[in-house]
């Protein structure tokens, strides 16, 4: 894939042709990026698109495979991020790596050989020079998300960075604070600053960018001055090619649901947590009700808030006509719903225990397994029904599940959910980070369970997987459920639309 | 799916229990053929009272460790237990047998509030149970204050029967510490490895917040293990008291680093999720031959026993350190040149 | 206003003024407590564990651990001692027992920080040998009748009665603190500490810093090994036995989280002025000194839950104050096709 284009003339930092794979799976499949003195390019794209891993062989994290990086129009290779930052490249990483108990000062000197008043006078000039204010006195743990990421400008600036990563930097930001982000945007913009722009929010593009990228599987498909585009072709660009002739198919062969007079297994009334607020939802036996929306849109909050893991702030939860609202885990757990997290490795595995403890860890507190003692043999007898209807690669049961493949460690950790006989299910991105095979594999234990009556909450942030497993979906934009759908109007367009905030071609009022 | 029994032989002989059992018999040959008087069962088992503290102390210590968790406040414990036997005994009147329960309800209690620290508060175990150690050894002194006799002397002329749980051999050779330490070890066996509770230990050891998602409640499964402690630690004094026959409040306080090295040397990983009561069991007895065999088989002064056995602990996490991540040893060869490689 | 609550936010400036409050209410309860020289006896009997409290506080303060302090200062003790009773020169007998801190030190360094082991667990082995190297040396047997010259050391005082000792001890924390939050190598421990990610990202050497961590644990441990000398007279093997724990309670007592990366060399010197008058201190308020542990000991407790539950509170309330901000205010209508 050696490509014999050089650099655009006048970038800062041009990409050209870069691949890389891991192992078998392509990330990036030629990727060419410019950027700009004073441009700002929005990144945008889904989960997988490629985005992290471009930035992170920027940042000389990761090494390319193939395709070249020019800084200031000449060639470099980036073997670590001091050689990134030598070359004046910096990254606002999504959650700002600063020392909590340090000052805001030392924060952003550490790792200098000049003199402490040099620096100061330094700092100071510049964050004059931009207009900005922070008391450089003060503790990095008593900061808001957005002072840190000015802590990280600044850290960026003072090593003289000619171009800026900001990685959704606007995700964990209020309204407020996203206005003054941009106010420094903009002088930084005006100081011949290049910006790389990641964000899920297309209102943003409109308002900050110059020019726009939009990566999908691995290419960009989509890139520009920000003037020649609309919504509308920005959301285009999001969609897998040829959507309208795909938009029908993968739908499953079940019938459609007949839900009139069907009461709700699982109901949400005005359920407000951590994260989402106001949410009325209902889940009914035997459907599938894909939850979609970006991430950080609160899904996984609200999942998690249902399963006992945070404090509710109002509303009601009720499952099967009982309150369940604000239960332990246990309880919910015993009421009956189980939940399979979205990180496996974080809340999911028991790395260093076998695969029977793994499969079975959920039915401790229960009788089934022993009163006192573990009844080994009833443990071995759930982990093989499991291992064999799910198709479990192991070795046998006393395997680590450290050293199985993801498809099959999420298997396990599906198989534990389901050992406590749920009334619903939440499936929190189910097939992340696995194997078409096991994808398939999952696919088919998610019908098992709706022909069984099961009720399946399913949020995913692949919509093509909401499509095809669907009987029903709601959208979650902000913290809030902001669109809902009928079998027949789930398709891709609908669905990515409704998560970036767009709906019938209009952005959600912010 | 189960293996059959060759290859669970097999696979057993590669386990570090094994590893354990070698250096154990290895111990009994090197030092039976320097001093044949060693092997003698009556020399041999009348060592049995040094080390029996460490002993049982480090079979409940393990589930602390397994957790993820560390009790430095153990031998602490034992004196405290010690001396409100001997008080309420002595000058409450309270019956033996009752005043040994209470030392056991007393450390339970301790071991809870310790326990109740480091798994609802989210302190440090290191810290909490440092703070314990010095509280515990304290109030020891101050119950050993109350009593009549002054507390550098200890409270002795305990009854018969109760120094009898010392003094009794099974088969005239057999010391009853060292069925009572059998006995404990089967309790731990099977309450670790056997019992839903033990394997809820693992469990949250292995991954707490994977556990609070599976309804295990971690917090109270940490609290209990810290109160198992507690109470091994009381048993501990009770059999250390009718021992000596006298109660002191400062027995016990050189307990908490050997107590560490066993369950370490016993293959628990020191961050949790793995390890093994027999393992534990076998190290403390591979540390007690160690201490008891070299003075009397090599004649190596009492005084410079803490050399071996910190060398055992060295080697073995070096070694085990150097196993589990073999481009260490290359790393090391290189040096520093590479430095650069290990940030990526 | 303002300043005096940023002033309350350093946590040394806490623990001082927790120091100065016990002590303005021991000597309101018994006023002879204030007596200078019964005050500067605070200080003077603090010298010890002033410099092991300095020193672990290194390896506190990187985020490590090291329980063979004790075993290092009865070491040094005995090794300087020793020279100096048959007759070496001083130059001779305080280098050997420095040069013993210094290699206890880099071994502590290599084992935690190179191969990765955990700290408590290393250093818990290196605790055993090195007390064991103490009997090997000595042979089991005292070292006494140190020179007269070196003893009296011990006992010159200025400004009436601060000894010699805690004044220079004393000059050495406050230079090393001021160095150790004042330059860029300095600041390296705590960022090390504080996020270890974070400081490799931003270019700083994370393992050399903790095995000089170490080393400077070890070499304060020999200075202390030597001054116990000079004040006790006399080295058993035991010596220092339990001393480690002592110094770790003295930072915790001065606000050294045992997590790394929170607290400073000036706040351990203060906790071990606490932790050493805690005896003295019971004695003027007419209990026994047999209360002294347990008093530690709730201390100790007392402090580490708060501090625990003050930061537990805050991590929770900034991560929902962050998903709170991600929360959209309530839409206009409802979009999409409703079923």
């Amino acid at each position: 894939m050696e490509q014999s284009r050089n650099s655009a003339p006048g970038a800062l930092l041009s990409v050209r042709g870069i691949t890389k794979a891991f192992s078998l799976n392509a990330v990036l499949k030629g990727i060419d990026l410019d950027v700009g003195s004073g441009d700002v390019v929005a990144l945008i794209g889904g989960n997988g698109a490629g985005k992290s891993t471009l930035m992170k062989i920027i940042m000389g994290i990761y090494q390319p495979d193939g395709g070249e990086l020019y800084v200031a129009g000449e060639k470099a290779t980036l073997g670590s991020p001091t050689a990134a930052l030598a070359r004046g490249i910096y990254m606002v990483p999504q959650e700002p790596l600063l020392f909590p108990n340090m000052t805001v000062e030392e924060n952003i000197v550490v790792g200098f050989s000049e003199k402490p008043a040099v620096l100061h006078r330094r700092l100071v000039e510049l964050m004059e020079e931009n207009g900005w204010e922070l008391d450089l006195s003060r503790k990095a743990s008593s900061l808001s998300i957005a002072e840190q990421q000015l802590v990280e400008l600044l850290r960026g600036l003072l090593r003289n960075a000619r171009v800026l990563i900001l990685d959704e930097p606007t995700s964990a930001l209020t309204f407020d604070e996203v206005e003054s982000l941009f106010k420094c945007v903009e002088s930084l913009k005006s100081k011949g600053i290049g910006i790389i722009y990641i964000t899920h929010r297309l209102a943003e593009v409109f308002e900050i960018a110059t020019h726009v990228a939009i990566m999908r599987d691995g290419v960009i498909t989509l890139s520009g001055p920000v003037g020649n585009f609309d919504r509308d072709m920005l959301v285009q660009g999001l969609l897998p090619p040829n959507m309208e002739t795909q938009a029908d198919k993968g739908v499953n062969e079940d019938v459609e649901i007949d839900y009139t007079g069907l009461p709700p297994v699982f109901e949400l009334q005005n359920y407000s947590g951590y994260g989402f607020s106001n949410v009325d939802l209902k889940v009914y036996p035997g459907e599938i009700l894909g939850v979609a929306g970006v991430v950080g849109a609160g899904r996984t909050e609200l999942a998690t808030t249902i399963f006992g893991r945070d404090k509710v702030l109002g509303g009601k939860a009720i499952l099967d006509g009982a309150d369940i609202t604000g239960l332990s885990t246990k309880k919910v757990l015993c009421a009956g719903i189980n939940y399979v997290p979205e990180d496996r490795h974080l809340n999911g595995l028991f790395k260093i225990s076998d695969v029977a403890a793994n499969t079975t860890s959920g039915l401790l507190d229960q009788k089934e397994l022993g009163s006192f003692f573990l009844n080994v043999k009833k443990e071995a007898e759930i982990t093989k029904k499991y291992v064999d209807d799910f198709r479990i690669k192991i070795t046998g049961q006393d395997q680590l599940t450290g050293s199985l493949s993801g498809g099959n460690q999420q298997k396990i950790v599906i198989g534990r959910a389901l050992s406590t006989s749920p009334k619903l299910v939440i499936l929190d991105e189910p097939t992340r980070g696995i194997d078409a095979a096991a994808r398939g594999d999952v696919y088919n234990i998610i019908h098992q369970l709706r022909n069984q009556g099961v009720a399946v909450m399913l949020i995913s942030s692949d919509m093509e997987e909401i499509v095809e497993l669907s009987d029903r979906a709601v959208t979650v934009f902000q913290g809030r459920i902001n669109g809902e759908f009928a079998k027949k109007d789930i398709n891709q367009d609908n669905l990515m639309a409704a998560a970036f905030g767009v709906t019938g071609g209009k952005q959600v009022q912010q | 799916m189960k293996h059959s029994p060759l290859e669970r032989f097999k696979k057993g002989v590669k386990s570090w229990e094994t590893v354990l059992l070698g250096l154990l018999l290895a111990e009994f040959v090197i030092f039976g053929i320097a001093n044949p008087k060693f092997l003698m069962p009556r020399v041999l088992l009348g060592s049995v009272n040094d080390i029996i503290s460490i002993c049982i102390i480090s079979l409940f210590v393990t589930f602390v460790m397994i957790t993820g968790g560390i009790d430095i406040q153990a031998g602490s414990i034992v004196g405290l237990s010690s001396i409100v036997i001997g008080v309420t005994w002595q000058d409450f009147g309270l019956n033996i047998w009752v005043a040994a329960i209470l030392a056991m309800v007393v450390a339970a209690l301790c071991g809870a509030l310790s326990g109740f620290f480091v798994a609802y508060c989210g302190v440090q175990p290191m810290v909490v149970t440092l703070g314990g150690s010095f509280l515990y050894t304290g109030i020891a002194l101050l119950v050993s204050n109350i009593s009549a006799t002054a507390s550098y002397k200890g409270i002795s002329g305990f009854p018969e029967d109760f120094t009898q749980i010392a003094k009794f051999k099974l088969f005239g050779v057999i010391p009853s510490q060292l069925l009572i330490f059998a006995a404990l070890t089967v309790i731990a066996y099977f309450l670790l490895h056997k019992s839903k509770f033990g394997r809820k230990v693992f469990l949250v050891g292995v991954n707490p917040r994977a556990a609070e998602y599976s309804g295990i409640n971690s917090r109270f499964v940490t609290l209990l293990t810290y109160v198992l402690s507690g109470v091994s630690a009381s048993i501990a004094g009770i059999v250390l008291t009718a021992y000596l026959g006298t109660a002191k409040s400062d027995i016990g306080v050189t307990f908490t680093l050997p107590i560490i090295t066993a369950v370490v040397l016993g293959g628990t990983l020191s961050t949790g999720g793995k390890g093994s009561v027999i393992g534990t069991a076998l190290a403390a007895l591979v540390i007690g031959v160690l201490r008891f065999g070299l003075p009397l088989s090599f004649k190596v002064s009492n005084q410079y026993l803490d050399i071996p056995v910190g060398l055992l602990l060295l080697i073995v996490v070096v070694g085990r350190s150097i196993a589990a991540n073999p481009t260490l040893l290359r790393k090391l060869g290189i040096g520093k040149a590479k430095r650069q490689k290990n940030k990526a | 206003m303002n300043t005096l609550k940023k002033i309350t936010k350093i946590r040394e400036i806490n623990s001082l003024f927790f120091l100065i409050a016990l002590f303005a209410i021991v000597g309101m309860v018994n006023p002879a407590f204030l007596a200078p020289t019964t005050l500067f006896n605070c200080f003077n009997d603090s010298v010890v564990f002033t410099l092991l409290a300095t020193g672990i506080a290194f390896v506190i303060l990187t985020g490590e651990i090291d329980v063979s302090i004790g075993a290092t200062l009865g070491l040094s003790a005995a090794i300087s001692s020793s020279l100096l009773r048959d007759g070496a020169s001083w130059f001779v007998a305080i280098a050997a027992g420095l040069l013993a801190g210094v290699v206890v030190g880099l071994i502590n360094g290599f084992g935690v920080s190179t191969l990765g082991i955990p700290s408590l667990i290393f250093t818990l082995g290196t605790n055993g040998v090195v007390r064991g190297m103490i009997y090997v040396y000595t042979g089991g047997a005292w070292v006494e009748n140190l020179p007269a010259s070196f003893t009296k050391l011990s006992q010159v005082k200025l400004f009436g009665n601060l000894t010699i000792f805690y004044l220079v001890v004393l000059l050495g924390v406050i230079a090393a603190h001021i160095a150790l939050t004042h330059t860029r190598r300095g600041r390296y421990f705590i960022a090390v500490g504080d996020n270890a990610a974070g400081a490799t990202l931003v270019g700083i050497p994370a393992k050399r810093t903790k095995i000089l961590a170490y080393v400077l644990c070890g070499v304060l441990a020999s200075v202390a090994g030597i001054i116990y000398s000079s004040r006790i007279g006399f080295i058993t093997p035991t010596a220092g036995n339990g001393y480690e724990m002592k110094a770790i309670a003295a930072c915790v007592l001065g606000g050294i989280s045992l997590s790394g990366g929170l607290g400073s060399l000036l706040g351990a010197s203060i906790g071990a002025v606490i932790m050493s008058s805690v005896s003295r201190i019971l004695v003027f308020l007419g209990f026994s000194s047999d209360y002294d542990n347990t008093i530690t000991g709730i201390l100790l407790i007392t402090i580490v839950v708060i501090d625990a539950l003050t930061q537990n509170r805050a991590a929770t309330k900034s991560r929902h104050e962050r998903l709170a901000a991600r929360t959209g205010p309530a839409h206009a209508k409802k979009g999409g096709a409703a079923k």
